[in-house]
């Protein structure tokens, strides 16, 4: 993974004004990956949509790690569930 | 522009605390909120006034302001500088930067631009908002990877719409939605594709559906009839004592699979044999002799 692909975490924190606490405790949850690079700790670029979501539910909605764990499972869960409604009414819309 | 009851939209009294302020809000926020309902428009504009409401009621002096000019915000501005020039200063502004649009022109109005927000703050970089559109295509259409060029938010956008998407499909376009706060990147577009039935063809899948009419003669004799489909005409060829509802399978001859190159579903064919109408004499004359074979 080149430079230009990740960030480093302490960096993230800063810019994000968020505890490296809270990273750690969703890498923990195994809700986002933490690269280690000799001492250095990186998150994907790729996983930053993700975890400003997170953050957004931690400080808008003052929920905590696990809670936004279930959240984010609930949610996946909607969104296949909705995907199989979507394939079933197109399936419907063929018989009527 | 029309007056807004912040505490109607909080469901709380006038009179109510800074603590049942907070509640209320928690509470709706809790069930409003657009990461908690990523395609519910209506969420995220309750969701909008519900934040616009609590930065109002919550905020000591912002909600003196409010409480102060309440229905009468249209002269909010007016009265404020006649105070001033009695009290020799200007009026003072509440700082801070929230995200653009997030606010009504009710609220712009009787705070201004520059009075946006207090849990936000220094340089935060935050993903501009994502946009959502629908598109609509015939089923023909989605059958070719094409472009189009769509307007969204007044700006139009050439797109590639892949063969083989799906009615009520959404695609991401990242980076196309709103710009981003203090340079972070842009939010994406989010567009959801209907696909129109098509007159002809029934999708199922990658599959699809056809019925053709085939005359008496062909179905008894067998011969060939040329079916047109989206990728050109194919030639069938047809068994002798082909019977009415007879279904055929044509292997890879159906709707392309999505982002999979090369790939069809299969084409089902279905005969319906068409008994002949307005027989002449002779016609009828000649089915009377088959009958009695």
């Amino acid at each position: 993974m080149d430079e230009q692909s990740r960030i480093r975490v302490d960096s993230f924190c800063m810019i994000y004004e968020v505890k490296p606490d809270f990273i750690h405790t969703l890498q923990e949850s195994g809700m986002v990956n933490i690269i280690h690079v000799l001492d250095d700790e990186f998150i994907s670029v790729n996983d930053i949509e993700q975890l400003e979501k997170f953050m957004r539910l931690h400080r808008d909605l003052d929920i905590n790690v696990g809670g936004i764990q279930a959240i984010d499972y609930l949610l996946h869960k909607i969104k296949d569930l909705q995907e199989e409604i979507r394939g079933l009414r197109n399936r419907l819309n063929i018989y009527e | 522009m029309a007056y807004i009851d912040y505490y109607n939209i909080l469901g709380v009294a006038k009179q109510a605390t800074q603590e049942d302020i907070k509640t209320a809000y928690r509470k709706l926020a809790r069930r409003m909120h657009p990461d908690l309902n990523p395609d519910d428009k209506d969420a995220h504009r309750k969701f909008q006034q519900i934040n616009e409401a609590n930065e109002v009621l919550s905020d000591a002096e912002k909600r003196k302001k409010y409480d102060q000019y309440g229905e009468h915000w249209q002269h909010a501005d007016d009265i404020e500088k006649n105070r001033a020039r009695q009290q020799q200063h200007g009026t003072q502004g509440f700082g801070g930067e929230m995200h653009e649009g997030e606010f009504s022109e009710f609220f712009e109005s009787l705070f201004g631009q520059t009075s946006r927000g207090r849990q936000r703050s220094g340089n935060v970089k935050y993903r501009g908002q994502d946009y959502n559109a629908e598109l609509l295509l015939s089923l023909r259409q989605a059958y070719t990877t094409h472009q189009q060029t769509i307007t969204v938010n007044g700006k139009n956008l050439r797109i590639t719409i892949p063969a083989g998407v799906d009615n009520g499909q959404t695609i991401r376009l990242k980076g196309h939605g709103g710009p981003g706060v203090n340079g972070g990147p842009g939010g994406d577009l989010y567009i959801t594709f209907g696909i129109e039935n098509d007159p002809v063809f029934r999708r199922d899948g990658n599959d699809l559906y056809t019925l053709v009419d085939l005359d008496l003669y062909t179905a008894v004799l067998g011969g060939e009839l040329l079916l047109d489909t989206f990728s050109g005409k194919i030639k069938l060829k047809v068994n002798p004592e082909t019977q009415s509802g007879t279904k055929i399978r044509l292997k890879a001859k159906g709707f392309p699979l999505y982002k999979q190159e090369g790939s069809f579903g299969d084409l089902f064919v279905t005969y319906q044999v068409r008994i002949p109408t307005g027989l002449t004499e002779q016609q009828k004359e000649l089915f009377a002799q088959l009958s009695r074979l």
